[in-house]
């Protein structure tokens, strides 16, 4: 409950008789010289007014200035009959004493700014610091926090520029923010209009409240709660001081309304300045304006605007304090529904970035260790020695190239800075001849050269001023890459297969001929053989012809025969 | 005693290691504050506190990262078990149902009692007579049944 600074309105007039003094102790009573009474509550005129014929009673007539609050209060309270609260009653009856000197402490309002009134020149609306505002006139040195008649065109007309201009201004502002005021206009305007079609039937459950706060007290006792009800509530009290006057146009709830679009300018909820009527808030207006998943998306779009890391835990997330600073913090209103939020944040964004990881080629640690080599190594240095000096540098301490393979790759490139240059030359051309087509070609120099190049020790030995045009004049020589590296893969693994196959054919021609010649000399042996049987039938015949000379003959023959057989050996 | 190898010796730890790196840093720096403090002036018990405390919250770290948002891989989990980021013997636990939100092993250690039975941490608040903040002697938790 807010505290007004408004304190120079006059209290209610003492009924005749009565007289105001101070106690020693500070504290207020009033002293009846006639019937030698003294009491601490303040007597008001009411008790005469309420007998009174009540039916053709005016209420317009009796009322002195209903522009002082605490009077237009006592005054509704005559004619509002609520029905009775025994709680409110026994509230202000006993226990309200004991509070009366001290109350208690209460925030303060202050006026925080002031604004001309155009067409109503020595008026002055104020605006406070909870976002309240009264009329201030300084020549009569009057202030009414209800807006007089006069004064109301011109104010609604204010109300009405600020908006709009607000509206306008705000292009940058997030789709959702400009989604809520206009429907906080829209609400407004139709706030409005219908208070003013229903005005005249019935007034509005506010100020029954209101009344029925006061109303018992006054039934009791005379009116004299009054003051105290004043401390208890006093933004209360000085919303409905016209409550019960003619036809106003400029009612409560335009004020509320106005209130609230003052609040969404300051960026403020309705719970943020407490306007004293939770249930004219509009809906929603405690926790979140639009929709659940909206405020999700706005929650999760914090998190991708402050870079948090989803692999970090909530408690952290806290501890750090930063996203807490963040206004879109508040966009869910529960921690509980942050953290699931988070939670659901995290899976999402985790994943995504393994799908990304997993579509993104692997970066082979070689290349920037072999362009480090190259920078850094001489021969001056010993591996040993070059390890010491460089021990901070990232190359050196990436934990996927082993320490092995480093030693090894610098030992070698020492060795080949000491060959001649033109080794070198003519090996970086071997090796950039030794690349396939769809890793090396016209377009490489644009797109980078290969990992396998990049990473050979070859490629690293030349300085890179002199290898570079090398490259270069390498590269442009080549035809483009082909249509589909699939393809040239495909081509590849034919072209493998092919050779494959004309091998295996080679072999197998090779092996019939070995086949075919072997079958030949064996033929050639058989048919040598049988030659050979042949002869030696025909000797065994002609030495069973035995004739008529016996055996001399025979013999005879024979020596003729041997002689033939012998040559025959010789020549075979 | 096993070998300790230079860290240019040693295998690389396995892939996504680098994502969690600072966050696992970050705790051992408060672990190392937690060890190298001068103990704390009150009661020794209480000593031991911040130390049970960081490793339970290091432990749920992991357990989260594996088990609730698979964010690492079963090898770096392995991985992260074997080089000591995380109570292996805890999270064993918090896998049994009842045992979901176990502040420390101690506190479900019978034996070490007075009375042979659990941690005060370990009773339901709906079942605790007095409604007081109360904290148990082994690791300071407030209460760690799975109603809570």
């Amino acid at each position: 409950m807010l505290k007004s600074t408004h304190k120079a309105a006059p209290l209610a007039p003492l009924p005749p008789g009565w007289t105001e003094h101070k106690a020693p102790t500070g504290h207020t009573y009033y002293y009846n010289a006639e019937t030698k009474e003294s009491t601490y509550k303040r007597p008001s005129v009411q008790p005469a007014a309420q007998l009174g014929p009540e039916p053709s009673y005016n209420p317009y007539g009796a009322v002195p200035n209903l522009s002082d609050p605490r009077v237009a209060n006592a005054y509704m309270a005559q004619f509002n009959q609520p029905p009775p609260q025994a709680q409110r009653g026994g509230f202000g009856g006993g226990a309200r004493g004991g509070l009366e000197g001290r109350p208690r402490p209460q925030p303060v309002d202050k006026p925080r700014r002031k604004e001309v009134i155009p067409g109503c020149e020595p008026w002055i609306l104020v605006y406070t610091k909870y976002s309240r505002r009264f009329v201030y006139n300084p020549v009569k040195n009057a202030s009414y926090w209800r807006i007089p008649e006069k004064l109301m065109p011109a104010i609604l007309e204010m109300d009405k520029k600020r908006i709009l201009g607000s509206t306008a201004g705000e292009d940058e502002k997030k789709e959702t923010d400009n989604d809520q005021s206009k429907e906080q206009e829209r609400k407004d305007a139709e706030k409005t209009a219908a208070l003013d079609r229903d005005y005249e039937s019935d007034e509005y459950m506010y100020e029954e409240v209101e009344a029925e706060a006061t109303d018992d007290e006054g039934q009791d006792e005379g009116r004299e709660g009054d003051e105290n009800d004043d401390d208890e509530h006093p933004s209360k009290r000085q919303r409905t001081e016209m409550g019960g006057k003619g036809p106003l146009e400029f009612t409560e709830a335009d004020i509320v309304a106005q209130l609230q679009a003052m609040g969404e300018d300051y960026g403020l909820e309705p719970g943020d300045y407490d306007d004293g009527n939770m249930e004219d808030w509009p809906e929603g207006a405690e926790g979140v304006e639009f929709s659940e998943e909206d405020a999700k998306f706005l929650f999760k779009d914090m998190l991708i605007d402050l870079n948090i890391n989803p692999y970090s835990s909530w408690d952290k997330l806290l501890e750090e304090g930063k996203i807490i600073e963040d206004p879109r913090y508040t966009a869910l209103s529960t921690t509980k529904a942050r953290k699931e939020c988070w939670d659901e944040w995290t899976r999402e964004k985790i994943a995504e970035l393994k799908e990304q990881r997993a579509k993104q080629e692997k970066k082979d640690p070689k290349i920037a260790w072999m362009a480090f080599l190259q920078e850094k190594a001489s021969p001056k240095l010993y591996w040993p020695e070059f390890k010491r000096k460089y021990r901070k540098e990232d190359p050196m301490k990436d934990m996927k190239l082993s320490d092995k393979d480093r030693e090894k790759s610098y030992r070698e490139h020492i060795n080949r800075l000491k060959m001649p240059q033109t080794t070198l030359k003519s090996d970086l051309t071997a090796l950039l001849k030794a690349q396939p087509i769809h890793l090396l070609n016209n377009k490489s120099l644009a797109n980078g050269l290969p990992a396998q190049v990049l990473t050979d020790i070859r490629y690293i030995s030349l300085e890179p001023k002199i290898r570079d045009p090398l490259v270069e004049a390498y590269v442009q020589t080549l035809p483009p890459p082909p249509e589909d590296p699939s393809s040239a893969a495909e081509d590849e693994e034919q072209r493998k297969a092919r050779e494959a196959r004309e091998r295996r054919e080679k072999a197998l021609e090779e092996r019939n001929r070995m086949i075919e010649e072997q079958r030949r000399r064996r033929e050639r042996d058989v048919a040598v053989s049988k030659a050979r049987l042949r002869e030696e039938e025909r000797e065994l015949e002609v030495a069973m012809r035995v004739g008529k000379r016996g055996l001399q003959s025979q013999l005879a023959s024979m020596k003729p025969q041997e002689e033939e057989q012998q040559g025959e050996k010789g020549g075979s | 005693m096993p070998a300790i190898r230079h860290s240019s010796k040693r295998k690389p730890p396995p892939e996504g290691f680098s994502d969690i790196e600072d966050d696992l840093l970050i705790f051992a720096n408060k672990m190392k504050d937690a060890q190298n403090k001068p103990p704390p002036p009150g009661p020794k018990h209480m000593a031991q506190w911040e130390i049970f405390q960081i490793a339970h919250q290091r432990s749920r770290y992991v357990y989260d990262l594996y088990y609730e948002k698979e964010a690492i891989s079963k090898q770096l989990y392995e991985w992260l078990l074997k080089n000591g980021y995380a109570d292996a013997m805890l999270i064993a636990k918090w896998k049994k149902q009842g045992y979901e939100k176990l502040c420390c092993l101690r506190c479900v250690q019978t034996k070490e009692t007075n009375f042979n039975s659990t941690c005060i941490c370990r009773v339901p608040r709906a079942q605790l007579k007095e409604d007081s903040d109360m904290q148990c002697v082994s690791c300071g938790c407030r209460g760690c049944a799975s109603s809570d």
